[in-house]
């Protein structure tokens, strides 16, 4: 399954990702990382309520999450984005090691989970297997 | 997948084959059917073709005896209605023959033509009635019918006899053609009916075959479902499906009993296997992810990652009563069919035994970590102190043992026990602190814990000291761990040494001779030891610790030990405070051992805070070792005589080297125990002098012995 849409100039297919969590550094961390040309970071947010709002602004296609976030929480904030639209794909990237909490995130609509902290290659991997 | 299609196939095709068999064997019984009927009428035919071919010859004799009568004038009745019935026969036959026989042959139709040309001949004769004579005188004569009759007898009589031999020969001839079809409709019965037998044999054959290869194939799929069974019935995990319910199928494998003591796994849900068994919210992650596998949101690699069940606790009955914690180890994974997700396989292994080994690997890693923290610092004691140390440690530990021996029945004498294993634990611990051997340290300063929490319960038993008993049994073995170790290292220095340096002197060879150990390094270690743990600043000197006797030296190690950790804990104060009274930043700590008399005098001062008679009375009150009655009319001298009452202490918070309530009271102890005395003046802010007086040497070791 693919999901994303044709752009006009190339014709070259483009998925948004929207990048949140409530680390700056993990946030450019995650942006810079990311290898495929595909993949275009239309925004990031620090918590969940910043998290809806990028998302009706710009659409994305698929999201990187955090989990432990002030104000509203990643588990909570993408059974929000899953209700908004069910074919958005959420890799979670979390330091919450438990697998409780992983089955947790899946449960709520999930595709990926990616512990903190993560190699190039591992963040890499994960989005690959998300986008296929 | 593969051998299933074939063998449809080849059911198809043995099928197909059969029922094509069985079509041509109903065909050749139908065709021989037919033949049958045919041939059953072609006998008749021939029965009547026989018959036929006699009548030309009786019809001319007939003729010829009804002439031979009518010539002789004799009753003619009966010729007459014979030769009528010869002729109704004739004519009945040869028509059936002619029509219903459906014989077309030349002579059949010569032979009814012939016949037509009898018909007219013999009709009038038929036609005849009446009588033929009429009586004359002369007799009888023929009547003039009877001439006519006479003529056409005659007429039919020559016809016949002219025909006969060539009429018999045509019907001849049409009996030997009729044999002649009717054999040949035999013969064809006979090989239709070969040709079904045939058949049968074919389907026979053929049914036999499938037979065989039916057996065959049973014998393959039973063997098959016995190896399954023996796989299923040796491996050591336990194997089972779950279908799209959550539910257990109706087969896995033996392992399964044994991990969970049951056998009704078949239709059990897999909530209903771990319920009771593991907490409720670990239960519900558990569902939630099997509820996942059957989606196909995540790939097997994720799903595997997130397995919540790869190391389970489980809590399971021992078969005494009790629960004993076993560990599971879940491995999930899908099986794929046409539409989907069909079944999960599932795998559990029980990994209680890794677990354990793994915990004990790294309790072995910790020990030998500690060991070597230990080492190193071992390094830094002297031998001889260390060996000291382990001997009286030695002696406490079989006075703990003996303690905990001790019989007991009522809860005061419980609570007396406590007492004493609290102030030998104390004192251990305390010398084991002093020379930096943490690992014992902390090993007896769990023990006290023990105790403390032991002093907290309402109700006592001897049950409740069994845990000790298991730790202290620990506490040896670690003890054997350290001497065997010195051992080492004392061989280790020693080898490094022979030959450079002399030999050190052992304490027996010290000047004196009757001297014991020199304790000045030790307390000089254990007094720089308290000032970093406490943030203290102060000066320890000592004078005249080499001098101290053998049997004393113990003792005076005991003593110093608890009055330096009380300083450094409650009489020297912290830098900031001192300044403000004007008091030098270090402390000063004095130590002096000297004779005095018969016997000896040991003198210990610090310039740190005092003691309080006040603060000790309000203390003491607080820890209802006096009533506020008994406070309020105690004296100066009694007020300072608390401090060597059991169980006391003004330090609230228990650290490892002051606050348990145990302290100069084991020193007073000691020291009465020896006939010795001891004595405490102080200043509030200035200074606190303890003075302990000890008999001779002599009479100590006879008092000891």
């Amino acid at each position: 399954m693919s999901v994303g849409q044709v752009n006009g100039a190339g014709g070259r297919r483009s998925l948004k990702l929207l990048i949140v969590d409530d680390s700056n550094i993990m946030r450019r961390r995650i942006e810079r990382s990311q290898q495929f040309e595909e993949l275009e970071v239309v925004g990031t947010a620090g918590n969940g309520i910043e998290a809806l709002e990028m998302f009706h602004k710009t659409d994305p296609d698929m999201v990187t999450m955090d989990l432990t976030m002030p104000q509203m929480d990643g588990i909570e904030c993408i059974s929000k984005l899953v209700q908004l639209k069910p074919a958005v794909r959420i890799l979670v990237i979390s330091a919450l090691a438990d697998k409780a909490t992983a089955v947790e995130a899946m449960e709520r609509g999930a595709n990926g989970f990616l512990n903190k902290p993560f190699t190039d290659r591992q963040l890499n991997e994960a989005i690959a297997e998300l986008m296929s | 997948m593969n051998v299933a299609g074939a063998d449809r196939n080849r059911r198809l095709i043995t099928a197909g084959a059969g029922t094509a068999l069985a079509l041509v064997m109903g065909l050749a019984l139908l065709a021989g059917f037919r033949l049958a009927t045919q041939i059953r009428s072609s006998i008749t035919a021939l029965q009547t073709a026989s018959e036929l071919q006699t009548y030309p010859g009786v019809l001319t004799q007939q003729l010829t005896a009804l002439r031979q009568r009518l010539e002789t004038r004799e009753y003619t009745g009966q010729a007459h209605a014979e030769l009528a019935g010869t002729v109704g026969r004739f004519n009945g036959d040869i028509r059936q023959l002619a029509t219903r026989g459906k014989l077309q042959s030349a002579q059949l139709q010569e032979a009814v033509q012939m016949w037509q040309a009898y018909r007219p001949v013999l009709a009038p004769i038929l036609a005849f009635s009446g009588e033929p004579y009429v009586d004359t005188d002369a007799g009888s004569s023929l009547s003039e019918s009877g001439k006519l009759y006479y003529g056409n007898v005659r007429q039919a009589q020559l016809l016949a006899k002219q025909n006969v031999g060539r009429l018999h020969r045509l019907l001849s001839a049409v009996t030997r053609s009729l044999e002649a079809q009717t054999s040949g409709a035999a013969a064809r019965l006979r090989a239709l009916l070969s040709g079904g037998v045939l058949a049968a044999f074919v389907l026979a054959a053929a049914a036999a075959y499938l037979q065989l290869t039916r057996i065959r194939h049973e014998r393959a799929a039973r063997e098959a479902q016995e190896q399954t069974r023996d796989i299923l019935k040796t491996v050591r995990e336990g194997f089972f499906l779950l279908d799209a319910d959550y539910k257990i199928g109706s087969v896995w494998s033996e392992a399964l009993t044994h991990i969970f003591d049951r056998s009704d796994f078949a239709g059990l849900s897999f909530e209903k296997l771990l319920e009771n068994r593991v907490p409720p919210n670990t239960l519900a992650t558990a569902m939630k992810y099997i509820k996942l596998l059957w989606g196909d949101r995540a790939h097997e690699n994720l799903m595997k990652s997130i397995n919540p069940l790869g190391q389970l606790e489980i809590s399971m009955d021992n078969g005494r009563g009790g629960k004993e914690t076993r560990y599971l180890q879940f491995d999930f994974h899908r099986v794929l069919g046409p539409k989907g997700v069909k079944h999960v396989l599932c795998s559990v292994s029980d990994i209680t035994s890794n677990v354990l080994l793994a915990k004990e690997l790294q309790e072995a890693q910790e020990n030998a970590n500690a060991q070597v923290d230990m080492m190193v610092g071992m390094m830094h004691v002297d031998p001889l102190q260390l060996g000291s140390f382990l001997d009286t440690t030695q002696t406490g530990l079989q006075l703990i043992n003996a303690i905990l021996k001790e019989p007991a029945r009522t809860d005061a004498e419980f609570r007396k026990k406590l007492g004493g294993l609290f102030r030998e634990l104390h004192s251990i611990k305390g010398e084991a602190s002093a020379l930096n051997l943490m690992s014992i340290a902390q090993r007896v300063h769990r023990l006290e814990d023990m105790v403390s929490e032991l002093k907290k319960k309402a109700e006592l038993s001897g049950n409740d000291f069994l845990p000790m008993v298991l730790k202290l049994d620990e506490l040896l073995a670690h003890l054997r761990g350290v001497r065997e170790m010195a051992t080492r290292l004392t061989a280790l220095k020693d080898s490094a040494t022979s030959g450079a340096d002399a030999p050190r002197s052992s304490a027996a060879e010290r000047p004196g001779g009757r001297s014991g150990e020199d304790l000045t390094p030790t307390m000089q270690a254990l007094a720089e030891k308290l000032g970093r743990d406490h943030r203290k600043a102060f000066r320890l000197t000592l004078s005249g610790l080499a001098n101290v006797p053998a049997p004393y030296v113990a003792t005076v190690k005991d003593c110093l030990i608890q009055m330096l950790r009380n300083s450094a804990v409650h009489g020297i104060e912290p830098c900031e405070a001192r300044r403000a009274l004007a008091k030098s930043d270090v402390g000063a700590v004095r130590v002096d051992f000297r004779r005095s008399g018969d016997g000896y005098e040991l003198v210990f001062e610090d310039d740190g805070a005092g003691i309080s008679p006040q603060a000790l009375k309000d203390a003491a009150v607080r820890k209802s070792i006096i009533t506020a009655e008994e406070a309020a009319s105690m004296d100066t001298r009694s007020a300072m005589a608390l401090i060597f009452r059991p169980g006391f202490s003004t330090q609230e918070e228990v650290t490892m080297d002051a606050g348990r309530g145990v302290g100069m009271d084991v020193v007073a102890r000691t020291v009465y125990g020896l006939g010795g005395k001891i004595g405490v003046s102080t200043n509030p802010g200035r200074f606190t002098r303890f003075k302990i007086v000890l008999p001779a040497a002599e009479a100590a070791s006879s008092a000891v012995a």
